[in-house]
């Protein structure tokens, strides 16, 4: 049997353990009380004493191969050389232990335990203070009394730098552990490193046995390479099988004889039949009806998990006092927050049948039951996505962005202006009676024409050959040659107005609505520039000129059917193109458009207070009437392509029409805050404005396509500040600049502004 | 204390090889200000210079990363947030003298006009007046003859030694009127009269010789006029008296025929295969050489003309209207103004690229007028309609040398013909003179 020391420390370990129960169980401790198991040995130490005074250490030695000679008796009818065995296992134990005592896990001390009983008293004794938390012993620089009652002094404890320098050099310092009933410094051996690896795993601390050994799916599904069994395929797994064949004859064999008859194939007819007679009654609803709801399956909604609140014993933060009773008790039951009053019982015992169970019981059941549920469709949508994708204003340069230029110089509100066609000069028509006349980009005044009453409207001449302004002040329309450019073009438009006779004497015969009266060459009015007045019954509010400069027309709101009145330069004739009144009318607006084949179409829009209408001047009717929408229209303006309308109203609107889309407003813009006062396209550029009351210009663009599929694109992209609100009037018309990307704006604040 | 503050390394050169120091980095204290940093490098030239003579005491200018040294190098590098650890490069440039304000010249009206000649200045009026001043602030003369407001004048011939000059003022009425001033007896005459535009006269300039002009008008077109007074025979070389005989007796006004006429859409005058040219008004003329000019326009092009051949030979688009264009036979560039606040330098000669080379933002106002000096490469006038005219730097694109405020309203014309006059005319009824002499202020 002395073999034993071949095996590895742990399995003798092991084999030990079983070979100690007896004795463990006979002493009077248990395995795990390790404390009682000092307290024995150290009665046993004492009594050593008492006989002997011999070094400590000797005598554990005497009383440990004492004890070793007495478990040895209780094994020896196993195993005879029980003694040698035992010594050499206690050996080993000794090791065991020097490693094992001191790891902090419960575990590493329970392993520890086991083995304490057969260790020898040497090892006992370095604890001698019993079952006390070691901190007690913090302050002391001993750890209890040995038996002679001399202290036994701790290890020593290095200090940081020692620690830092053992972690630095010894090699084993990983596994190098304190023990906690003795505070000595243990290495752990390779063994029981594995011991605490497996148990950390929660696996089984005997090294032998595998508690759950990796499961190998040998009859798997799984094709193998190799056969699991060596087992050669049955014969019969590979040859028709005998008694199918014996029951196919006997069926044969029936049907020969007649006793059986093979189903018959259906005709197309009985097929049809069969059709008619049977089908899926539910085969259309199936969706809708009961499947539905089991496919669609919306479970009950959960009851809340009881909380603090219903705990029969809450804490007291939960329990209502006694103003929250009384107001709980005020509240409408539907009010009450929680629909009972938390309750104290000191035990479970106490707690009564709950009264409400049924009552509560029965209106979740109403709940699930009546209460119809349906699934919420959540509409998962980005609301970045909703915004169209508008180009951003940088893109869609160039457009006036800053002030440039101020012209100052009226005294009054400045009512209208109108750039002339070339760019080069602005007329300008104020409530301080005169109209001026200025240089573009030099905001210079170079003519001052007085006109002793207030400006309401003035326009240039479109027509670059001619050089007239037609200025309206009150009942009258002027017009005005202002001198400016081409000397030659100024000339030729004095011999154009003075080579008018009234040589067409018919025209005397009908009664014209208003007075032509041409200026004389000597009057003060010639030297000033106006060389024709025509004298309106009422206050003229508009004068629009025709692109070919020779048609203007004039509307006078209190002109009832005469409201709009058209006039003929060359000729002198006025005439009013409708026979009743239209309404108010606020505004009119030539156009000239140009269709296939060279042929021009005149168009007249007038805007009456709701609506606007487009006329065919050459067909003379009516062709689209517009809904503004708005409540009020102030302006308008015709876009160069003839297609769009942009209409300004007093309540603070824009209103863009594409006639091609509709006669509703294609894009309402509510940008102002305060009355739309003018609008305007420009020329040359995808460019509209609308000044406003507020004081502000909005500069929007407003592209259109040629291709008909495309709508217009208007992105609003600056506003235009500058003029002072002044008798809560802000802006009160503007004007692009023929050319450039430039607008004009007159203030109610007596200035004219230019931003480019 | 000194070995408290902290240094910087810096790197100095230049391109005016005259004043070239080694590219040796050199550590500086980071306190030291521009007038260290002269004196600095003039201690250098002084010492590598010792032997081959002295060069004297010359005021720098510190450049770094193209923006001039205003206070101590510690505020730069703050401002820029920039480390003191990295060697700085720093350019240096001969200082340029401040300008010294002198005369303001009072009109009646606002100055539309304005150009020097020697020791005289030429303005024009909006009261339809050109008048002559001397440089020294002193009215000589008041010279109504056109109809309508002065938009432009020029110099055409001015001598010191010779008694007559000759000078050509274009107006709103659509004529250019040629005078002849004589300096001795302080009269004007009316020699020419150049009509033949369709709309006012905005703009007029000389070649060097003096023998030919060219007019830019609202009507599209480019004019070009000989200047050649060749009055009957004997009058030609004679003083004025004949002519002023002529003119009381109201005949003595030559008419004068285009020699040319360049754009302009419509007229076909001597244009067989000329491309349209412009479609805006043309704002400013420039001659580059003896046979090209350039044109700015409102059309917001550019656009070269060869005057041998009669036609455009390149255009440069610009993104706003052309206000003025100026040209600098020195750096053979130009810098324009536009409807904007931007001054740009174009370079007529490059095609590739980008057209504008370098823009000058520091006006807050259109800028109406632009003038290039006449002797440095590197610097030029701006005058805007935020009142302020500026003298900038093309190495210093991102602030302007110097800011004159001496006008109260806008400024609409500026001119830098004579060297040390900076010429800049306004509503406020005034033409500011600027004194400009770098030599006086170079050397202390």
């Amino acid at each position: 049997m002395r073999d034993y020391g071949g095996l590895k420390a742990t399995e003798q370990a092991a084999k030990m353990n079983t070979l100690k129960r007896p004795h463990a169980a006979s002493d009077t401790s248990e395995e795990e009380e390790l404390p009682d198991d000092y307290t024995s040995n150290s009665d046993e130490n004492m009594e050593d004493t008492d006989s002997e005074d011999e070094d400590a250490t000797d005598s554990s030695d005497d009383d440990e191969s004492e004890e070793d000679g007495d478990s040895g008796k209780e094994v020896n009818d196993n195993d005879p050389d029980g003694d040698t065995g035992i010594d050499s296992i206690s050996e080993v134990d000794e090791e065991e232990l020097n490693s094992a005592v001191n790891q902090d896990s419960s575990v590493a001390s329970k392993a520890v335990n086991e083995y304490a009983e057969d260790s020898s008293d040497e090892e006992d004794i370095k604890n001698t203070v019993g079952n006390i938390p070691l901190e007690w012993y913090k302050e002391y620089d001993h750890l209890g009394y040995d038996v002679r009652g001399n202290k036994i002094i701790k290890p020593q404890q290095g200090d940081g730098i020692d620690e830092f320098l053992n972690k630095m050099e010894d090699p084993d310092y990983w596994r190098t552990v304190t023990d906690k009933w003795t505070g000595e410094k243990t290495v752990l051996s390779k063994e029981d490193v594995e011991l605490i690896k497996k148990l950390q795993k929660g696996g089984n601390p005997s090294a032998s046995e595998e508690m759950y050994p990796e499961w190998i799916d040998f009859f798997s599904g799984e094709e193998m390479m190799h056969p699991v069994t060596n087992r050669p395929m049955d014969k019969r797994s590979f040859i028709p099988s005998k008694w199918e064949r014996l029951k196919v004859g006997k069926m044969v064999h029936a049907i020969k004889m007649g006793w059986m008859k093979p189903r018959q194939q259906k005709t197309p007819e009985e097929e049809e039949e069969d059709k008619r007679k049977r089908y899926d009654l539910w085969s259309d609803e199936a969706e809708d009806g009961i499947l539905r709801r089991y496919r669609q399956h919306i479970p009950a909604p959960k009851l809340p998990l009881p909380g603090h609140v219903e705990s029969y014993n809450p804490p007291p933060e939960y329990l209502l006092t006694k103003e929250e009773e009384e107001k709980w008790t005020e509240q409408e039951p539907e009010e009450r927050r929680i629909n009972f009053l938390p309750q104290k019982y000191s035990c479970m015992r106490l707690v009564p049948a709950y009264s409400k169970f049924i009552n509560e019981r029965f209106e979740r059941c109403l709940d699930l039951y009546l209460c119809a549920r349906q699934r919420k469709m959540k509409m998962n949508v980005n609301p970045e996505d909703l915004i169209p994708k508008l180009p951003k204003p940088k893109d869609l340069q160039p457009f006036p962005t800053t002030q440039a230029l101020v012209y100052k110089g009226h005294e009054d509100m400045v009512r209208c202006i109108c750039p002339d066609p070339s760019g080069q000069w602005l007329v300008s028509g104020s409530d301080d009676g005169t109209v001026r006349f200025w240089e573009v980009a030099t905001a210079r005044c170079l003519k001052t024409v007085e006109v002793s009453s207030r400006v309401t409207c003035v326009a240039w001449n479109p027509n670059e050959k001619h050089c007239l302004v037609a200025v309206s002040v009150g009942t009258t329309v002027m017009i005005i040659n202002p001198g400016l450019g081409d000397k030659k073009m100024v000339s030729d438009t004095d011999a154009m107005l003075l080579s008018y006779q009234n040589e067409a004497g018919s025209s005397s015969e009908k009664e014209l609505p208003v007075d032509w009266v041409q200026s004389d060459l000597n009057v003060k009015d010639y030297k000033t520039g106006v060389r024709l007045r025509i004298e309106h019954p009422k206050e003229v509010a508009q004068v629009t000129w025709h692109d070919f400069g020779d048609f203007f027309a004039t509307v006078m709101h209190e002109g009832q059917r005469q409201a709009v009145l058209v006039h003929r330069l060359t000729t002198r004739h006025s005439q009013s193109p409708f026979s009743k009144s239209k309404g108010w009318v606020q505004c009119v607006k030539f156009h000239q458009r140009r269709t296939g084949g060279g042929k021009t179409m005149t168009m007249l829009y007038v805007a009456t207070q709701r609506f606007v209408r487009q006329y065919d001047l050459v067909k003379q009717k009516m062709v689209k009437k517009l809904q503004t929408n708005c409540k009020w229209v102030s302006s308008m303006d015709i876009h160069p392509g003839g297609d769009n309308v942009i209409v300004g109203s007093f309540d603070c609107k824009n209103a863009w029409f594409d006639l091609d889309l509709s006669t509703k407003p294609y894009q309402t813009l509510r940008h102002h805050r305060g009355a739309v006062r003018q609008v305007a396209y420009h020329s040359r550029y995808p460019l509209f404005a609308s000044a406003s009351d507020d004081g502000s210009i909005i500069v929007c663009h407003g592209k259109v396509y040629s291709d008909l599929l495309l709508n217009p694109l208007i992105v609003p992209v600056k506003v235009l500040r500058g003029h002072a609100i002044t008798k809560r009037l802000g802006v009160m018309d503007c004007a692009f600049h023929p050319k450039q990307p430039w607008i004009f704006s007159a203030g109610a604040d007596g200035t004219i502004r230019l931003y480019s | 204390m000194e070995d408290d503050t902290p240094h910087v390394q810096v790197k100095f050169r230049t391109k005016q090889q005259q004043y070239a120091v080694p590219d040796t980095p050199f550590s500086v204290p980071v306190e030291v200000n521009r007038e260290k940093l002269s004196e600095l490098v003039n201690g250098i030239l002084q010492e590598s210079t010792e032997s081959s003579g002295h060069v004297g005491h010359i005021q720098f200018d510190f450049l770094i990363d193209q923006e001039f040294l205003h206070d101590s190098l510690k505020k730069h590098l703050e401002d820029k947030d920039l480390t003191s650890e990295v060697v700085l490069d720093i350019e240096y440039v001969e200082r340029q003298a401040a300008p010294r304000p002198e005369e303001s010249l009072e009109h009646d009206d606002w100055v539309s006009a304005v150009q020097g000649a020697g020791q005289f200045i030429l303005s024009g009026s909006y009261d339809n007046t050109a008048r002559l001043w001397s440089s020294s602030g002193q009215a000589l003369m008041t010279i109504p003859g056109h109809s309508a407001p002065v938009k432009c004048v020029a110099w055409i011939h001015h001598d010191e030694s010779q008694p007559v000059s000759t000078f050509v003022t274009g107006s709103h009425d659509q004529t250019a009127l040629v005078w002849q001033w004589n300096r001795d007896t302080n009269e004007v005459d009316c020699c020419l009269s150049c009509s033949g535009h369709s709309a006012s006269v905005d703009c007029v300039v000389v070649n060097s010789t003096g023998d030919l002009m060219c007019t830019g008008s609202w009507d599209r077109t480019l004019k070009l006029w000989s200047t050649a007074y060749t009055a009957d025979g004997e009058n030609s070389g004679d003083t004025d008296r004949p002519n002023k005989k002529k003119r009381r007796e109201g005949s003595s006004i030559q008419q004068r025929v285009p020699v040319l006429t360049l754009g302009g859409k419509s007229d076909g005058m001597d244009t067989d295969s000329t491309p349209a040219g412009h479609t805006e008004a043309v704002s400013a003329v420039q001659w580059l050489n003896t046979e090209t000019v350039v044109t700015a326009s409102w059309d917001h092009t550019l656009r070269l003309w060869d005057l041998q051949q009669a036609k455009e030979t390149a255009l440069l688009q610009g993104t706003k209207a052309f206000l003025d264009v100026s040209f600098s036979p020195l750096s053979q560039t130009l810098v324009t103004a536009s409807a904007d606040r931007h001054v740009r330098l174009y370079d007529p000669r490059s095609s590739e690229g980008a057209v504008v080379k370098c823009s000058f933002t520091s006006h807050t106002g259109w800028v109406v007028g632009v003038s290039w000096s006449p002797t440095r490469e590197h610097l030029f006038l701006s005058g805007s309609y935020d009142t302020v005219l500026k003298l900038w730097d093309t190495r210093s694109p991102k602030a302007p040398l110097y800011d004159m405020n001496r006008h109260e309203d806008r400024i609409l014309a500026v001119d830098w013909t004579v060297p040390q006059l900076m010429l800049s005319a306004g509503v406020d009824n005034r033409v500011n003179v600027f004194n400009y002499s770098p030599a006086t202020s170079a050397t202390h």
